[in-house]
C-alpha cells in the first residue's frame, strides 16, 4: 500500500494506492473516488462476535462510538485485487496526518479519525471525571497496535514535544501519547480569566510525549456563527 | 480579454481584464470588485432560462458586466461563496458538463445550459444538476476546496459532492455508491458519478453538503 497527501493545510486529500490483500478502513462518507475495480464494503464500526448476539453487541457498541466518540456508525473497507486507487477527505477544512503505529498507542480526539490499515486496534477510552468539564474530552479513541493511522485536523497541523507541562485549549487538541498525564483547569487569572478570557478551560498535559493541535477549533466556528444565524 | 487567476488554491479570485466594448456574465453575488468604466446589466436571458436556473439551484437572474467604449480596460474581480479554488476552461473543441453550483463566470460566446431533463440528471439530494456548455469562449468554474484534475482512461467513480466539471467526451450515469440502496445509504456515500471513455475531470476536494450538515449539527434549531 503506498500513499500521498496532497493539498495539504487547507485542503487535504489522502490518495492510497492498494495492492492485493491490502485493505483501508475508512469513516463513511469520507471517499472522493475510486478507480470501479476497487471494491468497497461497508461494515459496523465495531469487532463483531459470532451469532446474533455478536452482531447486536457490535451494533451497540458502534452505536455508542458515535454519539459519545463523535465516529461513524458504519465504516467503508476498501480492497483492490488488481491494484488501484481511492481518494478520501474529511469534512472540514484541514490537513491530513499519517501516524505510523508500531506497538505503541495513540489517543484521538472526537471525529479526527480519518482511516486506518494494518492490525490496529480501536477502542474508546473513558477520559474520567475531570474529562466531563471538557466539552470535547469525555471520551478519547485509543488505537493501538500495528498499522498505518491517517488522522485529520480542522486547519493545520501542529506536533508539539512536550517534556514538562503544555497548556492548550480543549477544542484544539487531535491527539497525544497515552503516556502523558492531563488535567482540566481554568486558564489562569482566576474569575475573570475563566469568565471573560475566551478561552473556556484548558487542559494541561505533564510528563513526556507529543501532543497533535490543530490551527482551527470548530466550537469557536460555531459559537461565531450562531448569533450571527437570522 | 484576459482571466488571471490569484490567491490560489485556498482562496481563489478571478481577476478579468475587458476591453472596451467586452464584457463577462457571472453568477449573481459573484462580484467582489470593478473598475468604475464598467457597467453592470442583471438580466435572465429569457423567463424559461431563468426559471430553469432558478430549479437546478442557481440564481433566477445572471449579471453580465461590461467595459464602456473608450480608450480604458475595464477590470472585474470575482470569487464563488465558499473558500476554494477556480478553473479556467476553454470551450470550443472541448465542450463540457458542470456541476451546477460550480459556474461562476462565462464570456458571451459561451452557452450555458441548465439540464433538467432525464433522470440522470435530477438526483436533488447532493444539488447535482448539471449544465453543459456550448459555442465558444471561457468559463470560469469554482470549487470547495483545492481541486484535483483526473484524466480518465477507462472507467473512474467520483462522488457527486465532489463533482466540478467535466469533458462532455467521458459518458456518465448516477449510480449508486454500493449495490443495493440500504448499503449506499449505510455507507455514507450515497451517490456517485460513473465515468467511462477518455477526456479529463475536475473534482472539489471538501464536499460543501456534508461541510452544511456536519456544522448543521453544531448550530441551533431555527425558530420558526
Amino acid at each position: 500500500m503506498n500513499h500521498e497527501i496532497a493539498q495539504g493545510p487547507s485542503f487535504a486529500v489522502l490518495k492510497v494506492g492498494l495492492q492485493r490483500n491490502d485493505v483501508l478502513t475508512a469513516e463513511a462518507g469520507s471517499m472522493v473516488s475510486r478507480f470501479p475495480r476497487v471494491k468497497m464494503r461497508t461494515r459496523l464500526n465495531a469487532p463483531r462476535g459470532a451469532g446474533f448476539f455478536g452482531s447486536l453487541g457490535a451494533f451497540f457498541t458502534a452505536l455508542i462510538r458515535k454519539f459519545v466518540a463523535g465516529e461513524s456508525i458504519m465504516v467503508n473497507d476498501f480492497t483492490c485485487e488488481e491494484g488501484g486507487e481511492v481518494t478520501l477527505a474529511p469534512t472540514f477544512s484541514g490537513n491530513i496526518a499519517l501516524k505510523r503505529l508500531k506497538g505503541d498507542r495513540v489517543l484521538l480526539t472526537r471525529g479526527s479519525f480519518l482511516a486506518s490499515s494494518g492490525d490496529l486496534q480501536l477502542k474508546m477510552r473513558w477520559g474520567g471525571l475531570r474529562g466531563l468539564l471538557a466539552r470535547e474530552g469525555l471520551f478519547f479513541l485509543e488505537v493501538s497496535g500495528t498499522g498505518d493511522l491517517f488522522y485529520t485536523s480542522y486547519g493545520g497541523t501542529l506536533e508539539v514535544p512536550v517534556n514538562g507541562t503544555l497548556t492548550v485549549d480543549t477544542g484544539h487538541i487531535v491527539a497525544f501519547d497515552p503516556s502523558l498525564d492531563f488535567r482540566i483547569r481554568t486558564p489562569g487569572g482566576g474569575f475573570l480569566g475563566l469568565v471573560a478570557s475566551g478561552e473556556g478551560l484548558v487542559v494541561e498535559f505533564s510528563g513526556r510525549g507529543t501532543v497533535v493541535l490543530q490551527s482551527r477549533n470548530v466550537s469557536s466556528l460555531t459559537s461565531w456563527l450562531t448569533p450571527r444565524l437570522p | 480579454m484576459q482571466i488571471d487567476l490569484q490567491h490560489q488554491p485556498s482562496q481563489a479570485m478571478a481577476h478579468v481584464v475587458l476591453l472596451p466594448g467586452e464584457s463577462v456574465t457571472a453568477e449573481s453575488g459573484a462580484m467582489v470588485g470593478m473598475t468604475p468604466n464598467v457597467q453592470l446589466t442583471t438580466g435572465s436571458g429569457g423567463l424559461l432560462k431563468g426559471l430553469k436556473r432558478l430549479f437546478g439551484g442557481e440564481s433566477f437572474f445572471r449579471n453580465t458586466f461590461t467595459a464602456s467604449h473608450g480608450s480604458e480596460v475595464g477590470e472585474v474581480y470575482l470569487a464563488a461563496t465558499l473558500p476554494g479554488d477556480l478553473v479556467v476552461l476553454d470551450v470550443g473543441l472541448s465542450k463540457y458538463y458542470l456541476q451546477s453550483s460550480a459556474y461562476v463566470a462565462s464570456t458571451p460566446g459561451v452557452d450555458v445550459d441548465t439540464k433538467v431533463g432525464g433522470f440522470k440528471t435530477f438526483f436533488a439530494g447532493e444539488g447535482l444538476f448539471v449544465l453543459k456548455t456550448t459555442g465558444q469562449g471561457k468559463v470560469i468554474a469554482g470549487a470547495f476546496g483545492a481541486i484535483e484534475e483526473v484524466q480518465v482512461r477507462g472507467e473512474y467513480i467520483v462522488d457527486t459532492g465532489h463533482l466540478v466539471a467535466w469533458e462532455d467526451s467521458l459518458q456518465f450515469r448516477i449510480t449508486k455508491a454500493a449495490d443495493g440502496w440500504i448499503a449506499s445509504w449505510l455507507s455514507g456515500e450515497g451517490l456517485v458519478c460513473h465515468f467511462s471513455g477518455q477526456g479529463t475531470l475536475w473534482m472539489q476536494t471538501r464536499n460543501p453538503s456534508e461541510y452544511g450538515q456536519e456544522l448543521g449539527r453544531h448550530l441551533p434549531a431555527r425558530e420558526s
